[in-house]
């Protein structure tokens, strides 16, 4: 068993790892507001927390904490002028965000590598302090799910009119999402410095992007197992068989399309629905059944 | 020197600003932001180069990359798009649909070419240079000039002179009235990724020709530019995709000359942002889902 | 429980008066009707109210608190509740997850008692339920406790609408057609829920068309045509009003 784990932890850390973007892409879609920033706030966290442990030596702790910050204060500044955007633009205007963390890190060679990116980071993190974290993460992203905020989150999402008439302010929520975006996204990208010795620009592009969404449109955005599910699929599809490591991109496209056009809630999501559903047309027959039950007595 | 690459700028710009129209022209009229658009102007590309290397003249692969790339884009279409056509979240799922299109193209691009770059046959186009008024300028460069303006001047045309093109008007103003006035919206649609298509198709080739050199990533690139030029021109909006365009090909030229490249990148998508912060519609766009729910 | 104001308020739209020199009571425990032709403004009214639109001149208060100029969500936060014209539902929400949408305005949690508090916000959440489900009983709609709004009949949806508005505990209710497409018993079964709520206090502002369902309830009546208010009174004394007839059914 250990021998396995060992064997195969540089997988199990980079699905920890997604699993942490996932997060922190879906709560921004939760809330209704239409952002990809979440890589960008990744590369940043990402360089912070290298710089910061190999060019000063600081800790873990302190590396992270930074990172997870200066994610927040970023997400905080973002939501400012897209407070008043929607949807589509919303989606160019972080994208542009993304490509300018982009091109900014590989422009400051001296302190960033460039192109080339760090290598030599140290790895402060370990397999099973990464699960904590991720634990950590889950129980924050459900337990908020759970409160009035995740309740406001989906007002807001699904009808903007009626939050307001039910005294939510759209931009306090909006920009809640974003700071929380950019907190586990930049918590997380910090992490990925400590954990695989070597960042580059390329780990925060476009490419990136796309395949975090994919996260969330396969698994689902509406539950906390959703981005997890979503995550073990296509984390795993290239290790489960050889030819779709080949045809990898061909095959998740594939996927996408496929997963948007028939299961829009996404796998797990879309599981739930149909259990809720059977249940109300069950209720539904038992009520009726009762009413029957009277009237032909 | 700056007139040179002026000029250089307005040769690129040109092409951006066609790569653009088919971009413009679905977001206008189906409502779709088709990031699929880069796969296809790179197949365009493709097929225009496999045409040019198998012999063909140059016309006849040009006809083919345009014909080729719209037919592509309406099965894109046809597979990621037509049942969302009807679905409450249609903005959303269109895009992430045109996402996994493109990476599908993308994908058998890489698996036909091996990664490997193509260069056009030196004899597709006989390349002479000549001065005019102190600038070089090559054939090839006079050549995209007047075939994007034929084009440029064929769309217009079509949209505002026939009757097809009116009903692409109609459906781009509003698509259920004009169903009511008894429009096809599916003909239209079709009509519109055809010329998207064809449009990326032919861009596709000249870009290769112009730079000499086509690959399965070059789509990716002209995408993300193409992205800055929509929304500055304006979503939907022909004169703002060209003007757009256009200004983009110059100043990418001159950056490119003055200023690190990256500090380029960092500039042009910082317009972007501000553009869609403060004038989401950009010069001429007509779309105003941009504004939330704002008070009047 | 305060009474609503409006105090000589106008609203311009372009070059379009839609209201003018609108002044109006809503006081407390009682129901008041607004009634007028299509286009009159009366949905104006009610936007400019709950701060969807901007006033252009004129005041409104809450009790003594001016919520004229107030962002739309905080007049709602200080208990100005409304149904909508053209239903608004969450559709794919669950009729309860629906209602329980409308206590927003009550919850003590933040988010850092969301996530700390876990046992608190469990709590909070699980009497919100429960409250929702009272309001579900009240209006006869247990059985559709886990159905999805979009699903239901209009008319059992517009009991979902006005469900939510309540579950805000509101100081003043403003429906806007909340009876429209009904037919007489479904309408006069949600007019005794009105009575009731006026009864415990909530100043009711009544927007219609059912002429019969207006004098019935109210006992205050508005006229507005055009953007102006050109009757007010009693039922019967704006029901024979020669304006009020001459705006509806126009002069020979």
């Amino acid at each position: 068993m250990m021998d396995f784990l060992r064997d195969y932890h540089p997988l199990f850390d980079f699905f920890l790892l997604n699993v942490g973007f996932a997060f922190s892409q879906q709560i921004v879609l939760r809330a209704g507001v239409f952002s990809v920033a979440t890589v960008g706030f990744a590369g940043l966290g990402a360089y912070c927390s290298a710089i910061m442990v190999k060019n000063y030596g600081f800790g873990e702790i302190p590396a992270l904490l930074c990172s997870m910050a200066l994610g927040m204060v970023v997400g905080f500044l973002l939501s400012l002028p897209l407070a008043r955007v929607r949807g589509v633009y919303q989606a160019i205007a972080t994208l542009a965000f993304v490509q300018i963390v982009v091109a900014l890190v590989r422009h400051f060679e001296g302190l960033t590598g460039g192109a080339l990116g760090i290598d030599r980071i140290p790895r402060l993190i370990d397999t099973w302090q990464l699960l904590a974290i991720v634990g950590v993460v889950v129980y924050i992203i459900y337990a908020i799910g759970k409160s009035g905020v995740g309740r406001a989150f989906d007002t807001v999402r699904q009808d903007e009119t009626v939050g307001i008439a039910l005294g939510i302010s759209i931009r306090r929520y909006h920009t809640l999402a974003f700071v929380l975006s950019g907190a586990i996204g930049g918590l997380f990208g910090g992490m990925q410095a400590l954990t695989v010795y070597v960042i580059e620009p390329g780990l925060y592009g476009f490419n990136s992007m796309v395949t975090i969404l994919t996260f969330i449109v396969v698994g689902g955005r509406g539950s906390v197992l959703g981005p997890i599910i979503g995550t073990a699929v296509i984390v795993a599809l290239p290790e489960i068989s050889r030819p779709l490591a080949e045809y990898r991109q061909m095959v998740l496209g594939a996927l996408i399309v496929v997963m948007i056009n028939y299961l829009p809630n996404g796998l797990y999501d879309s599981l739930i629905l149909l259990v809720r559903q059977r249940r109300a047309v069950r209720l539904d027959k038992q009520a009726k059944e009762k009413v029957n039950a009277v009237a032909c007595a | 020197m700056i007139a040179q690459q002026i000029l250089n700028g307005i040769i690129s710009g040109a092409v951006y600003a066609l790569f653009s129209l088919g971009f413009t022209l679905i977001f206008g009229v189906n409502k779709i932001l088709n990031l699929a658009h880069g796969g296809i102007f790179m197949a365009g590309a493709f097929i225009g180069f496999y045409a040019a290397a198998s012999g063909l003249p140059f016309w006849a692969a040009c006809l083919l990359a345009m014909v080729g790339a719209g037919i592509l884009a309406n099965l894109v279409d046809l597979f990621a798009f037509r049942r969302l056509r009807t679905s409450k979240h249609g903005e959303f799922g269109t895009m992430i649909a045109s996402i996994g299109a493109n990476m599908v193209l993308i994908s058998i691009a890489q698996q036909l070419s091996n990664t490997q770059d193509f260069r056009f046959p030196f004899d597709t186009i006989p390349i002479s240079f000549f001065r005019v008024a102190g600038l070089r300028l090559s054939t090839l460069q006079v050549a995209i000039v007047i075939l994007v303006g034929v084009l440029l001047i064929l769309l217009v045309l079509y949209l505002y002179k026939t009757s097809f093109g009116r009903q692409v008007r109609a459906v781009a103003g509003n698509d259920r009235a004009s169903m009511l006035l008894g429009v096809n919206p599916d003909k239209v649609y079709f009509q519109t990724f055809f010329i998207s298509g064809a449009l990326a198709g032919i861009a596709g080739v000249l870009i290769g020709l112009l730079f000499n050199s086509i690959n399965f990533l070059m789509g990716d690139t002209y995408l993300l530019r193409g992205f800055v030029i929509v929304i500055l021109g304006g979503l939907g909006s022909i004169p703002g995709a060209v003007i757009a365009g256009l200004c983009l090909g110059v100043f990418q030229s001159l950056a490119t000359s003055y200023l690190p490249s990256d500090l380029t990148e960092v500039i042009i998508y910082s317009l972007l942002f501000v553009g869609l912060v403060f004038r989401p519609n950009g010069l001429f766009g007509m779309d105003t889902s941009a504004i939330g729910a704002v008070r009047r | 429980m305060p009474s609503l104001v409006l105090d000589r308020v106008s609203k311009r739209f372009g070059g379009i008066d839609a209201v003018s020199n609108v002044s109006i009571e809503i006081p407390e425990s009682c129901i008041t009707g607004l009634i007028g032709p299509n286009g009159a403004g009366k949905t104006t009214v009610v936007n400019l109210i709950t701060g969807m639109h901007n006033l252009t001149s004129g005041q409104i208060l809450l009790g003594d608190i001016d919520i004229g100029r107030a962002p739309a969500h905080e007049t709602a936060r200080s208990g100005v509740s409304r149904t909508f014209q053209n239903i608004r539902l969450l559709a794919e929400a669950s009729v309860l997850d629906n209602v329980v949408a409308g206590f927003h305005r009550l919850e003590s949690s933040s988010l850092i008692s969301g996530i700390f508090g876990f046992a608190t916000s469990l709590r909070e959440s699980r009497t919100f339920r429960e409250r929702g489900r009272e309001l579900l009983a009240r209006f006869k709609m247990e059985r559709f406790v886990d159905h999805p709004a979009g699903c239901l009949s209009y008319g059992h949806q517009r009991r979902v609408e006005m469900m939510r508005a309540l579950a805000m505990e509101p100081k003043i209710l403003l429906l806007d057609e909340p009876v429209a497409g009904m037919n007489d018993v479904e309408a006069y079964e949600l007019g005794d829920i009105f009575c009731e709520l006026a009864l415990s206090g909530i100043g009711l502002l009544l927007i219609e068309h059912n002429i019969r369902f207006v004098t019935k309830l109210c006992e205050h009546v508005h006229v507005l045509d055009a953007g102006k208010i050109i009757s007010s009174g009693s039922p019967a004394h704006v029901m024979h009003d020669p304006a009020v007839v001459a705006a509806y059914l126009g002069t020979a």
